[in-house]
């Protein structure tokens, strides 16, 4: 029945055919969001006592981080799909996140970076976090160059999702990599379950960057899948319908 | 919780001397973003195009 | 499995630049760092275990290099799943011969140049029992590298498993910490047996799923 379902759900053309009306809701509230919660950020929440008007990245990197993580943890669970249930989707979607997940948390690397110049006062510190995260980055790369390596795109996807799933284990490795070694980096500001140690004047601008940030990753995924769903069944009568 | 944190554009610009690091960040991750979005749209247009092409000459 | 190891460990000994290269890259790359610095000016013994550590991922690397490659190449891995209907054994067989037969030598030689450089992290058989711990763990994850990228060069192998064997090395560092401070040797030890024994477990599946891709 699971089977059923997943299948009936899981065509490249339903896939096409729904997101395809969804992107602009996902691209105008995201987008708005995202300008919402960073001018709040940058203009009207307090400046930390601290660390200044530093901490205002905290608005751009955060949301870059958290994002880097859930992408891939989406592409794993997509991996799952495409090796139990063989739901190609799965695979276009895995194939159209991963630049998505890389660019990200480049970004999230980068604005880390410049951030630790007024905090640290150095670019880069072999830091547990950052280490982590430059591993991830490397995954996602190792990912795209791996897919990029076969001419046999069906072998090339199955190869992907094997690597992506053992990958997966990194992402607590990350998640926890903070509280398990010593680190220059500060505890998690924000927790599911344990409540915040951050003010609600920062606090709601940061949580309005992560939503916004989020919505404009999905829009940004949708582009990017339906590119690859063309070119990947170009030759299909669908897609010949649909174009 | 919304009054500007800042009295004037310059301190806005300036921030106590971060202001060079934090519009930085800002200018580079919108510039990712927004080009990302223009080579997935440039894509899904050169794909599009291939496929009509295609289409007329069938 | 026992016809396995005996087969693998028959070609594994006959091809004298798979299992002697990596023992001499070691060598050489052991002796060749004193050599690049002036240990006059540096306390050479600080920091000479991270250059173990370090060796030892590049020459476990170039150990499991091509460890598949040949069998794919002439048809063997294709008759060995006829005959099988699965890769788990042969994986399994061809780890064990190749952490006996090389990552067990080349943790030896990586004890041995600690101990001769006075490195302060324990007794020999203590620094002998994690690196060859340490390449059990990296066996398991480069040949899962050298699965996926099977005959797509060296390099696209490093790529995907590379990553992956990076928190491994910065378990060891934090393992060699805990030896400096005196505690938490034996704990250590434990965790990295028991990771160890669930990677040689679970590697062989996901290795075997990865050739079965390749011969599809």
């Amino acid at each position: 029945m699971i089977t059923a379902f997943i299948h009936q759900f899981s065509s490249a053309k339903s896939f096409v055919n729904i997101t395809e009306k969804l992107y602009p809701f996902f691209l105008i509230v995201g987008v708005s969001m995202l300008i919402l919660g960073w001018t709040w950020g940058l203009l009207f929440a307090p400046q930390d006592a601290v660390q200044g008007n530093s901490y205002r990245i905290i608005f751009l990197h955060v949301p870059s981080v958290i994002f880097a993580e859930l992408i891939y943890f989406f592409m794993a669970v997509c991996a799952l799909m495409h090796l139990v249930w063989r739901v190609k989707l799965a695979a276009y979607l895995i194939k159209s996140a991963a630049p998505i997940g890389a660019m990200i948390t480049f970004m999230g690397l980068l604005s880390g970076s410049i951030w630790g110049i007024p905090t640290w006062g150095t670019w880069w510190q072999w830091d547990a976090r950052i280490t982590s995260t430059l591993i991830l980055f490397i995954m996602y790369l190792g990912i795209l160059t791996l897919h990029g390596s076969f001419s046999n795109l069906e072998k090339a996807d199955r190869l992907m999702s094997i690597l992506v799933v053992i990958g997966v284990v990194n992402i607590p490795i990350i998640k926890k990599s903070v509280d398990w070694w010593s680190t220059l980096h500060q505890p998690a500001s924000i927790s599911v379950s344990g409540g915040s140690s951050i003010d609600p004047s920062m606090l709601y601008p940061l949580l309005i960057s992560v939503i916004g940030l989020g919505f404009t990753l999905i829009a940004l995924g949708i582009l990017s899948s339906r590119s690859y769903i063309f070119t990947r069944e170009k030759n299909k009568k669908w897609i010949l319908e649909h174009v | 919780m919304f009054n500007l944190a800042f009295d004037n554009f310059n301190e806005i610009l300036d921030m106590d001397g971060h202001g060079i690091y934090v519009w930085s960040v800002y200018l580079i991750g919108i510039s990712i973003i927004f080009l990302s979005f223009l080579i997935a749209k440039k894509r899904i247009v050169d794909i599009q195009k291939k496929i009509n092409k295609k289409n007329a000459s069938s | 499995m026992l016809r396995l190891v005996k087969a693998e460990s028959f070609k594994l000994s006959k091809k004298l630049k798979s299992w002697l290269g990596p023992l001499l890259i070691m060598v050489l790359v052991l002796i060749a760092f004193p050599l690049s610095i002036d240990i006059s000016q540096f306390d050479l013994a600080k920091f000479y275990f991270s250059i173990i550590v370090v060796s030892l991922l590049m020459t476990s690397f170039v150990a499991t290099e091509g460890m598949f490659e040949e069998d794919f190449e002439d048809g063997s891995l294709e008759q060995e799943f006829l005959i099988e209907k699965d890769f788990y054994k042969l994986v399994l067989s061809k780890i064990f011969v190749y952490v006996c037969l090389i990552g067990i030598p080349i943790a030896f030689i990586g004890a041995l140049f600690s101990f001769a450089n006075g490195v302060a992290i324990g007794s020999f058989a203590s620094v002998f029992l994690l690196l060859s711990l340490s390449n059990l763990l990296l066996f398991n994850l480069f040949a899962f590298g050298n699965a996926l990228s099977i005959n797509k060069g060296a390099m696209l192998g490093v790529l995907s498993s590379l990553p992956l064997a990076l928190p491994i090395i910065i378990l060891l560092g934090t393992a060699v910490r805990s030896i400096q401070f005196g505690d938490g040797f034996v704990a250590i030890i434990t965790l990295m047996t028991g990771i160890g024994l669930l990677m040689s477990a679970i590697m062989p599946l996901i290795i075997s799923a990865a050739l079965k891709t390749h011969i599809d």
